[in-house]
């Protein structure tokens, strides 16, 4: 019907208005797309203006600053062509050719089809404001600061096929996979990663630690993932953040939902929720699987006199008013008492939350701890509602506590690569003498 | 004399008052100490001493009461801290901790009206402010961003206001709801306008509704003396705990030129400043101004007419409790949250008090379980009883306007003394007849609600007997003639030009809110005199 519209406008007023008449669809199309790979996640700045770069994205290496991708000409991608554009997104390597860091998830959007990329571009280039400043550069130690680095590690871990879609499954299911994959770029945090800091391939969706988030197992394995999870509750989690079965996103994941997610048609939601809830099972890092004590803990006597725990006593005072003081929640704020965030084989999300709070755009917030409590209270916190509450066979300590609250533990890969870097140097040294010993040994035997 | 500290501003107290008039000055660049008599005090070791109470209906309950900066406790029996010299009592709570009573509060947050400014020349009974609601309107704005206030639009109709509150109102819970809807259209009932969070701001959480508002907010999401010092100590504001000033010195010209203050090891400490200003509690600062009589100043200090302490006033209130035709769940969100304002101004002044109607959301349960037991209910019986009672019980109260009356008035003890030596309050006290009369026109108003509600099982508070609201005004009264008031009009002590009063203490006549927002307004305009801004 619109395309008929279109042709009939055409006819009538030329090709310029269908051109824009086309542009115009395609602009909120891409706005769409835009909303859902969240562009803006990184690419707009808390309090900035959109799309104008410049949010320090934390990695294991260093901070990587993310762009201004509007179309200024002068600090932005406004001079970019449409094949600028594509090989920025799905190649990861800029207007001038330098490469791109892959927190920028080009390794996701190199699966987007040739339409998206176009109407992302149109978007981008007539729908967003342009900004003329320029983002912060970013600066990350030897020898990542070398760009071209990550040429190397695009021919390993880089696939250049766009998403093709499997005959064997429903539309539906093609098209929530082409959403997670292409777009809201599930993976880039659900699965784990190697030394080199790409995705494992066998491992897809099987949990992964983000240095301080840990983005849990969401595979349908029924103990270590989300298999017992109806595709409804999946739904209900992805557009509003809780399955209303003890699960409520937190950190990055709560950004995702309130940014991205929870934007999305009830189409696409559910589209994403029959993909997710087919993702093959895998145990991951599997939790130690021991039940909480779960028993009425409310003991005024013990906490009167002063033999309670130093845990109890923390539940009590901080704690206990919103969620229970049998940890069984109410009045629409969460129960702890077998919440799956007490469930994961690590304790950093509920460390992370009592350090950093909740805070949801849309919903209730909670508050953070982290200017009221010391390291070694969060962690006897943490382990309290673990052993009460979930899988008491996870605990934390007061010094993965300060890690946390510091961003994360430093990353191996800076040593790795430093050394690697001069294992390499040594070995091409080595290559060298070689060929010139080679040489030399010629230029005897001919003379 | 240990040492002697020395700063642009001394502030003597360290409730929400004091607290936002020390930040202002900080803010402008003043060097700015804060002396509290009480003990610093954290959120969490109050809300760990409250859930193992076992006098929870005791809001001051769960406050460390020292002997060192002792206040008023009446459970379970009065510790005397306050002598009652009649003929009727005046129980006022208040905490001498940092962030003082506001620690447990309902946050609300009504501007007075405007015609509550001239009391006298519009309705002939009271005094007239020597300020107006004009002058102290960007004040109240200026307090309202700080507090961060919840309110609705319609309450513009009864205190104008120059921009909208900060934040929309807090939800209504089902209780606010039915009454809203059974009381329409006799009666206009709105949703409070208070500092309690109805969204994310300033870093603190909005309300969640854990009704639990006094004695202590578990999650910050009501703004309190807490917060407001956490704001002067981010502005560069020192705040020195378990610091009892007990006297001033001045100079030939009565220019004060020391505070002298304990230590709770009973050391003496002093501390010297261009300008002081007095922000404690106003029952606690004419304590400060009569200790520190000198032969220059026999009767005190600012009391050279014998004002300091006079005019005592609050806001007392009677209840009316009674069982809806329907359950309407007290117990879930702000534990005041609706009011009825068209009593609070009108001719009726000339002959009786103007009051505002509060519709209480705590939750009954306590209450209804302490009848259960009285009956001699147990087991299932008692169960349902409390079942069916806590769903449908609810309370209603008025906060009446009450004039000045300078043999009202608080004064030294001459019998008792704390553990540091130093004279508590004596109160001398009365009700008179404005108010009884203005009892009665609550009354009928009372009446009509009953009607509306359905109720039954109605229960009023005996004739004659009310409670205080701990609204403490008057004691430091501003006034533009020095032989009727303490304070000129923007709280600077009439016979020390460098000595100022922030507190509830100088308002000049108590009207018809609850007081820390005007007071809070009040100690901003102080602080723009201080700099020279007013």
């Amino acid at each position: 019907m619109k395309r008929t519209f279109a042709l009939v406008t055409a006819l009538i007023l030329g090709n310029a208005t269908l051109a824009a008449a086309q542009d115009g669809d395609l602009v909120s199309q891409g706005k769409y797309l835009a909303t859902a790979g969240d562009c803006a996640a990184c690419h707009t700045a808390d309090g900035g203006k959109p799309f104008a770069g410049g949010k320090a994205i934390a990695t294991p290496i260093g901070n990587i600053v993310a762009s201004n991708i509007t179309p200024s000409k002068q600090d932005g991608i406004g001079s970019w062509t449409e094949q600028d554009f594509a090989r920025a997104l799905r190649r990861g390597v800029r207007k001038d050719g330098a490469n791109l860091y892959p927190a920028m998830p080009y390794t996701s959007y190199a699966k987007l089809t040739d339409e998206d990329v176009r109407a992302l571009y149109i978007y981008f280039m007539k729908g967003v404001k342009p900004v003329d400043r320029a983002s912060k550069k970013t600066e990350l130690p030897f020898p990542f600061s070398v760009r071209a680095s990550m040429m190397g590690w695009n021919l390993l871990f880089l696939d250049h096929k766009t998403f093709t879609p499997d005959p064997s499954k429903s539309a539906e299911w093609n098209r929530g996979a082409y959403l997670a994959g292409a777009l809201a770029h599930c993976s880039t945090c659900h699965t784990p990663r190697n030394a080199l800091m790409a995705e494992k391939s066998g491992e897809l969706m099987a949990g992964a630690s983000l240095g301080t988030w840990y983005a849990p197992n969401i595979t349908s394995d029924k103990d270590h993932g989300i298999g017992t999870w109806s595709q409804a509750e999946i739904g209900s989690y992805l557009s509003t953040g809780r399955n209303g079965a003890g699960s409520q996103a937190g950190g990055p994941m709560l950004e995702a939902i309130d940014k991205s997610l929870s934007k999305l048609k009830p189409a696409d939601i559910k589209a994403l929720a029959v993909y997710v809830k087919s993702l093959p099972a895998k145990a991951g890092t599997a939790a130690p699987g021991q039940t909480g004590a779960a028993a009425l803990l409310h003991d005024d006597i013990a906490l009167n006199n002063g033999t309670a725990s130093a845990g109890e006593t923390l539940y009590d005072s901080s704690c206990a008013t919103c969620h229970g003081a049998n940890g069984q929640g109410g009045h629409g704020l969460p129960a702890l008492l077998r919440n799956a965030a007490v469930r994961r084989p690590t304790a950093d999300n509920v460390s992370m939350t009592i350090l950093t709070g909740l805070h949801p755009t849309d919903g209730q917030v909670m508050p953070p701890f982290a200017g009221r409590l010391n390291d070694a209270q969060v962690a006897t916190l943490t382990n309290f509602v673990f052993k009460q509450f979930g899988d008491a066979g996870v605990q934390t300590t007061a010094a993965r506590v300060t890690q946390l609250r510091n961003g994360g533990a430093p990353s191996p890969l800076l040593a790795i690569a430093q050394y690697g870097v001069i294992a390499a140097g040594v070995v091409i040294l080595l290559v060298i003498l070689a060929l010139l010993a080679w040489g030399i040994s010629r230029r005897r035997r001919t003379a | 004399m240990a040492d002697t500290l020395s700063a642009d501003v001394i502030v003597v107290g360290a409730g929400l008052v004091a607290a936002l008039t020390a930040r202002k000055l900080a803010l402008a660049g003043k060097s700015v100490v804060m002396l509290e008599a009480g003990p610093m005090i954290e959120r969490d070791q109050i809300v760990q001493n409250f859930r193992r109470s076992a006098w929870k209906g005791d809001d001051d309950k769960p406050y460390p009461n020292s002997k060192f900066a002792p206040f008023p406790d009446y459970t379970p029996e009065d510790n005397g801290y306050l002598e009652q010299l009649g003929p009727y009592p005046y129980p006022a709570m208040y905490l001498r901790v940092v962030g003082g009573t506001t620690w447990h509060w309902a946050a609300q947050a009504w501007r007075l009206v405007p015609n509550a400014f001239r009391l006298k020349s519009a309705y002939d009974v009271g005094r007239d402010w020597p300020i107006s609601y004009e002058d102290l309107e960007p004040f109240y704005h200026e307090a309202e961003v700080l507090w961060g206030v919840s309110g609705p639009d319609e309450m513009a109709q009864y205190s104008p206001r120059s921009k909208p509150f900060p934040m929309p109102p807090v939800a209504q819970s089902f209780l606010s709801q039915t009454v809203v809807n059974r009381l329409k259209p006799q009666f206009e009932v709105l949703t409070n306008t208070t500092g309690r969070n109805s969204q994310p701001y300033d870093g603190r959480p909005q309300c969640c509704g854990n009704n639990n508002c006094m004695p202590i907010c578990p999650i910050d999401a009501q703004y309190t003396g807490g917060s407001a010092v956490v704001q002067a100590q981010a502005a560069g504001v020192k705040v020195i705990p378990q610091a009892v000033v007990y006297k001033l010195d001045h100079d030939a010209q009565g220019k004060i030129t020391a505070v002298h203050y304990y230590d709770w090891n009973k050391q003496s400490h002093k501390a010297v400043a261009e300008t002081y200003v007095l922000g404690a509690n106003a029952l606690e600062i004419p304590k400060i101004l009569f200790m520190s009589a000198s032969d220059k100043f026999p009767n005190g200090l600012a009391n050279n007419y014998d004002q300091v302490g006079r005019n005592l006033m609050d806001h007392p209130s009677s209840k009316c409790t009674f069982l809806a035709d329907e359950p309407i769940w007290a117990g879930r969100g702000p534990q005041s949250p609706i009011s009825i304002q068209q009593m609070r101004d009108g001719d009726f002044r000339k002959d009786h008090s103007a009051f505002r109607l509060d519709f209480s959301n705590g939750s009954q349960v306590t209450a209804v379980t302490e009848q259960g037991i009285k009956q001699g209910l147990t087991g299932d019986a008692l169960d349902r009883f409390i079942r069916e009672r806590a769903a449908r019980q609810m309370s209603m109260k008025n906060v009446l306007e009450q004039l000045p009356d300078p043999d009202n008035r608080v004064m030294l003890s001459k019998t008792k003394k704390d553990a540091l030596g130093l004279p508590t309050p004596a109160i001398a006290y009365s009700i008179n007849d404005y108010v009884e009369r203005g009892m009665d026109a609550t009354h009928e108003v009372y009446q009509q609600i009953v009607e509306l509600m359905g109720a039954t099982e109605v229960r009023y508070s005996p004739k004659g007997k009310y409670s205080n609201n701990q609204h403490i005004c008057g004691t430091l009264a501003m006034g533009d003639d020095e032989k009727t008031s303490v304070t000129d009009s923007t709280g600077r002590a009439h016979a020390h030009e460098n000595l100022y009063m922030v507190s509830t203490g100088v308002m000049p006549t108590v009207a018809t809110a609850n007081s820390t927002l005007t007071a809070s307004a009040l100690g901003l305009r102080t602080a723009a005199a201080i700099l020279g801004q007013v």
